[in-house]
C-alpha cells in the first residue's frame, strides 16, 4: 500500500527535524533557557515568539531545549528496555527448561505490580537525574519485552537450522549471538521505536508530576509549571499548549513511522491490518 | 487442576504485594539522608537533634532494620500501613476516602471503553479492509499517540474553559457548601474526567478487540457457518463476536494498571480528589508514608482485576478448564 511508504517517509522526517532541533539548540534558541529574558507572562511578540512564562524566561528557548531531555529520555530508555528483553527473551527462549519457568515465574510476579507508581517511587528513591531516569524506565520496560522476544525465540530454537548449528557442535553462545539474534532483530527494531515513544512520553509525564530533573529544561516541567502556576485559569495558551504539542507531535511520529516500519517488515502484517 | 491454578495465581498475587511492601519498606529505609530530619527542617529551620531522637522513637526507627521490616510486614497485614504526615491521619484512612473518589471516575470510564472497544473493533475487524476500519484504525493510532496528560488538558481548555460547558475542576461546586453535596453536582464535574480516561483507555481494547477479530474471523468455523447458508449478521453475532471477545477478559488486569496510570494525570489536571489526585500530592510533599501505602493499594487494585479475569473466565468460555496452557 503506497499510503504506508509515504507515511513512512514523513514521519521519519519529523523525526529528523526533532534530532536536528535538539542538536542544534544552542544556534536555534535566542535566549538562555534559565534566563530572566523581559517581563513575565508577556504574550507572543517579535522577541519572545511564544511568549514568556511566569519567571520571565522565553518559552520558545525553553522549547527548544526541551527537545533534548525527551529524546535522551526516550532513545536512552528505549535502548536499554530493548536490550534488557532482548537478552532475557533470548536466554529464556532458548534454553527453556527451569531456566525459562524460573524467569517467566519472576516475571508474573512483577508484572503484577503496577508499573507507573513504581517507577514514581523508584524516581524518588534514586532522586534522578534525566539520565537515572531512563535508565529506570528502560529497566522496568525490559521486564514486560521479554515475554514478546521468548514467544519468537521458543519457535526459533527448535528450528532446523539451529538444531542442525547445535549438531555441528557450536556453543550455544555462537548460537544465540550468530543465529537467534539476527532473526528477531527486526521484532527489536519495532520494539525500540514503540519503546522509546512511550518512554518520552512517561518521562514528560514524570516531568509534569514533579519528578523532573530541577537542572534540565523538559516538556513535563513546562507543563507543570503552567497548569500549576494559573496558566490555565488566565488561559495562556502559549504557555500550556506548546510544550504538549511538541511531544504529542514527536510522539504521532513514532507511532506512524512504528507501524509503517512493521509493515515493512513483516508483509503479513500489511493483508492483516489492511 | 482448577483449583491448583487458582492457588498457584493467588501464591504470585501474594508474592507480588510482598515484594511491594519490601519496596515500600526499601524507600523509607534505604533513602539517601534522612528522612526524619527533612520533614522536620521543614518545621524548624533546623531540626533539633532531641526532637529528632524523639520521633525515631516514636516510629521505631531506632531498633533494629530486620525487626522494623517484620513489624512494618505485620502492620500492613493488620491494616496499620503507616501515619502520613502531610495529613496528619492514618495512610489507610487517607487512601479509603479518596479510592472512592477514583472509582467514581474509572468504573464508568472502564466499563464504557469496554463496551466500545468490543463494539467498534469487531466492526472494524468484520469489514477488515474496508474505508471505515482504516478510518477507525488510524483515528484510533492517533488518539493513542496522544499523551494522557496531554489530553486531559486540550479537553480542559476547550469544554471547559472556552466553551465554559462544563467546570474547571473538582468534584463539586461552591454550592455544595449550601446544600449539600448533590449527585447531579457530583456526576456534571465527573464527566470531563471519565469522558478522558474513557478516550485514554478506548484505544487498548479496540486494538485487541480488532485482532481478536481478525484471528476469529480466518478461522474454519466460520468458513463452516457462511457455507451452511447463514447471514453474516448471524455468523457475526452468533459466531464470530462470542469467540473473539475472550481475550477481553484477561485485558481487563491490563487495562486496570493502566487506568491507574491515567487517572494520576487525569485527576492531577482535572483537580478530582481521588488516588490519582493524592499521588500527585504526595511526590509534591514526599509524604513518603503515603507513597508507600500509594504503591500498596495500587498493588492490590491489580491483584484484584487479575483474580475477577481468572474468575470470569470459565463463565464466559465453558470449554476452558483453566489450565497451565490456556495462557502463558
Amino acid at each position: 500500500m503506497p499510503g504506508r511508504s509515504v507515511s513512512f517517509y514523513i514521519s521519519l522526517g519529523v523525526v529528523f527535524v526533532y534530532c536536528a532541533v535538539a542538536l542544534f539548540a544552542p544556534a536555534i534558541a535566542p535566549f538562555d533557557p534559565f534566563a530572566i529574558s523581559g517581563s513575565p507572562l508577556a504574550p507572543p511578540d517579535a522577541a519572545h515568539i511564544l511568549g514568556t512564562n511566569d519567571l520571565a524566561q522565553d518559552i520558545f528557548s525553553r522549547l527548544v531545549w526541551g527537545t533534548r531531555a525527551t529524546l535522551i529520555l526516550g532513545f536512552l530508555g528505549a535502548a536499554i528496555s530493548v536490550a534488557l528483553g532482548t537478552f532475557g527473551g533470548i536466554v529464556s527462549g532458548y534454553y527453556g527448561g527451569r531456566v525459562d519457568e524460573a524467569i517467566m515465574r519472576f516475571l508474573d510476579v512483577m508484572m503484577t505490580i503496577p508499573s507507573f507508581p513504581l517507577l514514581l517511587i523508584l524516581t524518588i528513591f534514586f532522586r534522578p537525574g534525566i539520565y537515572m531516569t531512563a535508565v529506570l524506565m528502560g529497566f522496568l520496560g525490559g521486564l514486560q519485552g521479554v515475554r514478546i522476544i521468548r514467544s519468537q525465540v521458543l519457535s526459533l530454537a527448535v528450528a532446523d537450522f539451529v538444531v542442525g548449528t547445535k549438531a555441528l557442535g557450536a556453543g550455544d553462545g555462537y548460537i544465540m549471538a550468530r543465529h537467534i539474534l539476527p532473526n528477531v532483530l527486526p521484532l527489536v527494531g519495532v520494539k525500540f521505536i514503540f519503546s522509546a515513544q512511550h518512554f518520552m512520553v512517561v518521562g514528560i509525564g514524570l516531568g509534569f508530576l514533579g519528578m523532573g530533573d530541577p537542572a534540565v529544561v523538559d516538556w513535563g516541567q513546562m507543563i507543570q509549571r503552567a497548569t500549576q502556576n494559573g496558566g490555565i485559569i488566565l488561559g495562556l495558551w502559549w504557555w500550556l499548549i506548546p510544550p504538549g504539542l511538541a511531544v504529542t507531535f514527536l510522539s504521532l511520529a513514532l507511532a506512524w513511522f512504528g507501524y509503517a516500519f512493521e509493515d515493512r517488515i513483516n508483509p503479513r502484517l500489511q493483508v492483516m491490518r489492511v | 487442576m482448577r483449583a491448583a491454578y487458582i492457588l498457584r495465581r493467588l501464591l504470585y498475587s501474594a508474592a507480588a504485594f510482598g515484594i511491594s511492601v519490601t519496596i515500600a519498606f526499601a524507600l523509607l529505609h534505604f533513602m539517601p539522608g534522612d528522612y526524619i530530619t527533612q520533614y522536620l527542617e521543614q518545621i524548624y529551620v533546623i531540626a533539633p537533634p532531641e526532637i529528632v531522637r524523639a520521633y525515631n522513637r516514636v516510629y521505631g526507627l531506632d531498633r533494629p532494620l530486620i525487626e522494623q521490616y517484620f513489624s512494618y510486614f505485620l502492620g500492613v497485614l493488620q491494616g496499620d500501613w503507616g501515619y502520613s504526615l502531610s495529613y496528619s491521619r492514618p495512610v489507610l484512612a487517607v487512601i479509603g476516602e479518596k479510592l472512592v473518589w477514583t472509582l467514581v471516575i474509572i468504573l464508568p470510564a472502564t466499563v464504557l471503553a469496554i463496551i466500545v472497544g468490543i463494539v467498534v473493533g469487531a466492526y472494524s475487524g468484520w469489514k477488515r479492509g474496508s474505508k471505515i476500519d482504516l478510518a477507525l484504525l488510524n483515528g484510533m493510532i492517533f488518539l493513542r499517540a496522544i499523551p494522557s496528560y496531554w489530553l486531559a488538558l486540550m479537553i480542559l481548555l476547550i469544554f471547559a474553559y472556552y466553551l465554559g460547558l462544563f467546570p474547571l475542576g473538582g468534584y463539586v461546586g461552591l454550592s455544595a457548601l449550601d446544600t449539600g453535596i448533590d449527585p447531579l453536582d457530583v456526576m456534571n464535574h465527573a464527566a470531563l474526567p471519565i469522558f478522558t480516561l474513557f478516550l485514554f483507555s478506548v484505544t487498548g481494547t479496540y486494538y485487541l478487540m480488532r485482532n481478536s477479530m481478525l484471528m476469529t474471523a480466518g478461522e474454519d468455523y466460520i468458513v463452516t457457518a457462511r457455507a451452511k447458508g447463514l447471514d453474516e449478521l448471524t455468523i457475526l453475532r452468533k459466531h464470530a463476536l462470542r469467540n473473539a471477545m475472550l481475550p477481553m477478559v484477561t485485558s481487563i488486569a491490563l487495562e486496570c494498571a493502566g487506568m491507574i496510570t491515567g487517572s494520576i494525570f487525569v485527576e492531577t489536571i482535572f483537580s478530582w480528589p481521588g488516588l490519582g489526585m493524592l499521588t500527585f500530592e504526595a511526590l509534591k510533599v514526599r509524604d513518603i508514608p503515603l507513597l508507600q501505602g500509594i504503591l500498596l493499594i495500587d498493588t492490590l487494585l491489580v491483584i484484584v482485576a487479575n483474580i475477577a479475569a481468572d474468575l470470569i473466565y470459565p463463565l464466559v468460555d465453558p470449554r476452558v478448564e483453566v489450565g497451565d496452557g490456556a495462557r502463558t
